[in-house]
């Protein structure tokens, strides 16, 4: 597998405010890639850097098959979180005009327009005024203008964020479609978006990387057991987890197999470094205060925990 | 060394040929965008109203110089047996009548077609999935120029000429020399303060305020170049007195030194303005 770009020291400052700090990614060619973070977070900022739009306070953006300082843009097919076109024009004209300006013969736009507008479900409406299009139908236009001249690399800001469950569905289905045949990055702050299609994810968090990896080795190395005991509502059991607590901040050897715990209401939450030694551990405590407790539950860690450990932590 | 230079060698013809396709991109890319700004120009009727606007307005300057006497007549309120003597109009003084005109309605009119023309696609984002393309913001830029001295000079042309006509049927001949010496001198004062519009909606997000922008800035330097003709003739602000003069001249009007200056200095602002909003146009080229 081959490198297709690299991000190196890539920083921009508005001022004072410094929205990406500094951030440092790879993308491998023919990988999905999801950029990952709450709102705010960079996302936006960092994609517009990567096409050229907003140019770098510092760092670069550097593609392996161009020499150093070669404009880009050709490699790129861009869809913005809300892509607006001109109006006036139709589907199809606008994306003839968009190959045209990607360097292709007028017959080549017209075949390939026809081709993508048919793929993304565009082709009834062709001939009708950009205008007049759904939220949806813009999404599908905006993917088809982005795909005009078979790009190396298909970059999207939140493609499916503003769309209803159904627009979400068939832009989801396109790209799931799409990334068989070439590298895609794309931005969302939902979790699910990104674990549905993405083979490697960059977290990112005020402006910095706070994770990155392929999704599954992300799993793999984050997972934690995770035991939650539910207490009886008795003052007895929240003084005992209370002090449980205490130690397990304090006495940091005897509770070696805790790596975490935490106290919601009644429920008592532990993030175990190793379950077979923390199960024992706590049954023994348990019986030891006889502490009344209403359930115990074992389990592991969800990307979704790890994702709001990583964007909160 | 040796495989090192051949390779180099073979390298070449391969980076010329990509050049050579880059030029081609480019210059089909601006054909592209010109065509788009035209079709946008007809599918909004400004390239419709706007020259019937011209037409109009250049129609009505001698039409009222021809009937004046007869619509003050008519005009009732006056005392029985009033005697109004008017000297007969000219049609050189008609035509640079007509030239005021235009650089004041005319000249609004323009503005107020053009001031969205970057700042409209800037907000919407609509320069953004264009300029992501790999196309260079000269011509994105030179191309909307393009479309708008299009629709410019040949409004202009049009509103003139359908006056030089009516002056022509309804009072005298103007001869085609002076005429168009004006038409000239006329359309550059237009380009150079339409140019300055371009340069605004470039840079200021209100498309109203890039139309009174460049509208006080054209008000300012002819005005200057009207009080201080000594010190401001070589002003581009001049160009619109120099038209009058070269249409009333009896013979093809010589321009003198301080004229060419005001010429070359129209010139050279409208590429430093055009220049300047390529300039900035890079530093941004969407909003969010």
């Amino acid at each position: 597998m081959t490198e297709l770009l690299q991000v190196k020291g890539l920083t921009k400052s508005f001022g004072s405010v410094h929205a990406v700090k500094s951030i440092d990614f790879s993308i491998q060619e023919g990988r999905c890639v999801a950029l990952l973070g709450p709102n705010g977070a960079g996302k936006t900022t960092t994609i517009r850097m990567l096409t050229g739009l907003l140019a770098p306070t510092s760092g670069e953006v550097r593609f392996h098959s161009l020499a150093r300082g070669e404009d880009h843009r050709s490699l790129i097919g861009y869809l913005p979180q809300t892509p607006a076109f001109h109006n006036g024009m139709s589907g199809m004209e606008y994306v003839v005009y968009s190959g045209r300006l990607c360097g292709l013969s007028a017959s080549d736009a017209r075949k390939r327009a026809m081709e993508l507008l048919e793929r993304v479900g565009l082709a009834s409406a062709a001939k009708r005024r950009v205008g007049g299009y759904s939220g949806g139908m813009k999404q599908r236009l905006g993917l088809a203008q982005a795909l005009v001249h078979h790009p190396k690399l298909l970059v999207m800001d939140e493609p499916v964020s503003a769309l209803d469950p159904l627009g979400r569905r068939e832009v989801l289905r396109l790209l799931q479609e799409l990334k068989s045949e070439t590298t895609v990055l794309f931005s969302t702050h939902v979790l699910h978006d990104a674990e549905e299609l993405c083979d490697d994810v960059v977290i990112i968090r005020d402006g910095e990387v706070a994770l990155q990896g392929s999704l599954a080795a992300i799993r793999n190395e984050h997972r934690r057991p995770v035991i939650e005991l539910k207490l009886e509502d008795a003052p007895h059991a929240i003084n005992w987890a209370q002090s449980f607590l205490q130690k397990s901040r304090t006495d940091e050897l005897r509770y070696s197999w805790l790596s975490e715990a935490e106290l919601q209401g009644n429920r008592l939450y532990m993030t175990a470094s190793h379950m077979d030694v923390a199960r024992q551990g706590l049954m023994e405590e348990l019986t030891e205060h006889k502490v009344p407790f209403s359930r115990l539950e074992v389990g592991y860690s969800s990307l979704e925990d790890l994702f709001m450990k990583v964007v909160s932590g | 060394m040796n495989s090192a230079s051949e390779a180099q060698y073979r390298e070449q013809p391969a980076k010329r040929l990509r050049n050579a396709a880059i030029r081609r991109t480019g210059s089909s890319a601006f054909m592209t965008l010109l065509g788009k700004e035209c079709l946008e120009l007809l599918r909004s009727f400004k390239l419709v109203w706007v020259p019937i606007v011209f037409v109009v307005l250049g129609i009505m300057q001698p039409l009222l110089s021809y009937f004046m006497p007869v619509l003050i007549e008519k005009a009732g309120n006056m005392p029985e047996g009033t005697v109004i003597e008017m000297p007969p109009p000219v049609g050189s003084q008609v035509l640079a009548d007509t030239l005021s005109q235009f650089g004041l309605m005319g000249l609004l009119i323009l503005a107020l077609a053009f001031m969205g023309i970057v700042s409209g696609e800037r907000n919407s984002g609509a320069s953004a999935l264009v300029l992501v393309k790999p196309v260079s913001h000269t011509s994105y830029l030179l191309s909307k120029w393009v479309s708008m001295m299009i629709l410019t000079w040949g409004s202009l042309l049009l509103g003139y000429a359908a006056a030089w006509y009516y002056t022509w049927l309804l009072i005298d001949f103007v001869d085609v020399g002076p005429f168009m010496l004006s038409y000239v001198l006329f359309g550059l004062w237009f380009t150079f303060v339409l140019t300055a519009t371009l340069l605004f909606s470039t840079f200021l997000r209100s498309a109203a305020g890039a139309a009174f922008s460049s509208l006080g800035v054209a008000v300012l330097l002819s005005m200057l170049a009207g009080l201080m003709p000594k010190y401001m003739g070589w002003s581009p602000g001049a160009l619109s007195g120099l038209a009058y003069q070269a249409v009333t001249s009896e013979v093809l009007l010589p321009l003198n030194s301080v004229s060419w200056w005001s010429i070359a200095t129209a010139v050279i602002g409208i590429a430093v303005l055009l220049m300047g909003s390529v300039v900035l146009l890079k530093r941004a080229p969407a909003h969010d």
